[in-house]
């Protein structure tokens, strides 16, 4: 048993050493709906004159949201999206990317 | 009055509120069952409805165009925009850009006898000379009167009674600083079947106090588009404006009992607002720079001010740049201003019929909901009910619809029935019920 232990705690640390994120799909459906959802929509979907942010490969969404939190600007909302990305951890980046890729409304 | 005024005025309302819900309880009061059930789904941002008799409903999306739901709930679509698929016609001239598109839809009152619809929309028909930059008049949004054929699939005439409502053409440097911005668009037919359309300040600091540009306007004319002969505005100003000073009114009715008007309107980050219009008046929003102690502004806008990019008290923020000026004689005072927050307040309608048991009479206002600086996100219908002299509230009651979502159009139908338009894209009927 302790050679099991020792074994999972190597890989979590040779993970973590990495820089890789898993992201987790239901947890970014939470933070999604924190505030994301009152201007993009449910899943994603675009609302008004917010796009549609569902869909996109993972990697898309993250650099997007990455540029974002790091002051670029891109697109006549970029003010807001500055804004609403500073918070981000990664963690948050990569769990938002994740579940975005996939998400699609159902009324 | 003050903010902490205000909020003392909500915390006084919110225990009136429950005061009365007891009350209703203990009382056998008429609560009504109110229940929401989706008539359209799936469509492109759906933005203002009329509602017939029999049960036919206009209504437009605002990239695509104007359609027609008949009571079979066959759809039709009738009149689109320049690269619309599916319409009997389109008008080549219209089109979509961020908060603009086709907006506003409302029906004539002798519509059974002259099949007319006025609808606000953005066109590229009258710039002119004009909308080579933000700092030019830009003559982007019209009001076109549309006669329909007799079966209504198709338009046979097209009409444009306003044509000079201005538009933001280009990007700014503001949150939500896209083009389309603060585009107003709300139409509705007021007492005596005149029409009132209602503006926003397209970002542009001179639009709400200018004499002559109709941004930032509430407009009352008649079906031809001329001027009200009652309207009052102050002299040198344009005879078509009601009302001035505005930020961006997306929200109009007129109170049953005595047909006054009141509008809710979007606040810069602080302050939405629900107002009693006066004949000539002056909603007091002037975010034009060197002006009322302020410097210069980024794009010579101060509507976001200070510091716009970044969250702050609310109260704060108003105090720099108010939604409503005390220093301006003819300041039409708020009716309710949100608790002093900016939640995005789209439409408005007074709830008529007595199936709405204690909340007829009430404004169903429809919040979008807008989260930033730490406000809550605020999705919702609320209930006002607001005092006979319209100068503030009486009590507030969330709509018990069991979801949230951006609520944009508000209308009544003959039916007394509540018709609710959302971003998301459904058109929702909203019935009220006696509960015995």
């Amino acid at each position: 048993m302790p050679k099991i232990i020792g074994a999972m705690s190597l890989a979590a640390v040779l993970f973590c050493a990495s820089g890789a994120v898993a992201g987790d799909a239901a947890a970014g459906d939470a933070r999604y709906h924190e505030t994301c959802h009152a201007c993009h929509g449910p899943a994603g979907k675009g609302a008004s004159s917010y796009p549609k942010i569902s869909g996109n490969p993972i990697e898309y969404t993250r650099e997007k949201l990455m540029a974002y939190r790091a002051g670029e600007r891109f697109g006549p909302n970029s003010a807001l999206m500055i804004m609403m990305a500073k918070p981000l951890s990664d963690e948050e980046i990569e769990n938002l990317a994740v579940y975005l890729k996939d998400a699609k409304y159902e009324p | 009055m003050k903010l902490s005024t205000y909020r003392s005025l909500a915390v006084s309302a919110a225990s009136v509120l429950l005061m009365g819900v007891a009350a209703a309880s203990a009382q056998g009061m008429n609560v009504p069952v109110i229940k929401a059930t989706p008539v359209l789904e799936g469509l492109e941002s759906p933005w203002d409805m009329s509602v017939h008799a029999d049960g036919t409903m206009f209504f437009t999306e605002k990239c695509k165009g104007l359609s027609m739901r008949s009571p079979d709930g066959t759809v039709t679509n009738i009149y689109g925009m320049k690269g619309s698929e599916g319409y009997s016609d389109a008008g080549e001239d219209l089109f979509c850009e961020g908060q603009a598109g086709m907006m506003g839809v409302a029906s004539d009152r002798d519509f059974d006898q002259n099949r007319r619809l006025y609808v606000a929309s953005t066109s590229d028909k009258y710039h002119g000379d004009g909308c080579k930059s933000n700092f030019e008049r830009c003559d982007g949004n019209i009001v076109m009167r549309l006669t329909l054929s007799e079966d209504m699939m198709s338009v046979v005439d097209r009409t444009d009674i306003v044509t000079d409502i201005q538009y933001k053409p280009f990007e700014s440097d503001q949150p939500f600083g896209g083009p389309g911005a603060h585009n107003g668009g709300r139409v509705r037919i007021g007492p005596g079947g005149y029409l009132w359309i209602t503006g926003g300040d397209r970002h542009s600091g001179i639009c709400p106090q200018s004499p002559e540009l109709l941004c930032g306007k509430v407009v009352r004319v008649d079906t031809d588009g001329n001027a009200h002969p009652d309207n009052n505005p102050p002299a040198g100003f344009d005879k078509r404006i009601y009302t001035y000073g505005h930020r961006n009114v997306q929200g109009i009715d007129f109170r049953p009992s005595d047909g006054k008007a009141f509008t809710a309107e979007h606040g810069p980050w602080h302050s939405d607002e629900i107002t009693a219009l006066v004949n000539g008046g002056n909603a007091g929003w002037d975010p034009q720079q060197n002006t009322a102690g302020r410097g210069e502004c980024p794009d010579q806008y101060c509507g976001y001010e200070p510091e716009q990019m970044d969250g702050m008290d609310p109260a704060v923020r108003a105090a720099y740049m108010p939604m409503s000026d005390p220093r301006f004689d003819d300041l039409m005072p708020p009716t309710w201003n949100n608790n002093g927050w900016s939640q995005g307040t789209s439409s408005a309608a007074f709830l008529k019929g007595d199936n709405w048991g204690i909340y007829e009479g009430r404004l169903a206002t429809g919040v979008l909901g807008i989260g930033f600086g730490g406000t809550p996100i605020g999705q919702r219908i609320d209930m006002i009910s607001i005092t006979d002299d319209g100068l503030a509230i009486n009590a507030i009651t969330r709509m018990p619809l069991g979801f949230s979502k951006r609520f944009r159009g508000l209308v009544m139908a003959p039916d007394n029935s509540l018709y609710v338009a959302t971003d998301e894209g459904e058109i929702y009927q909203v019935t009220a019920t006696p509960m015995q």
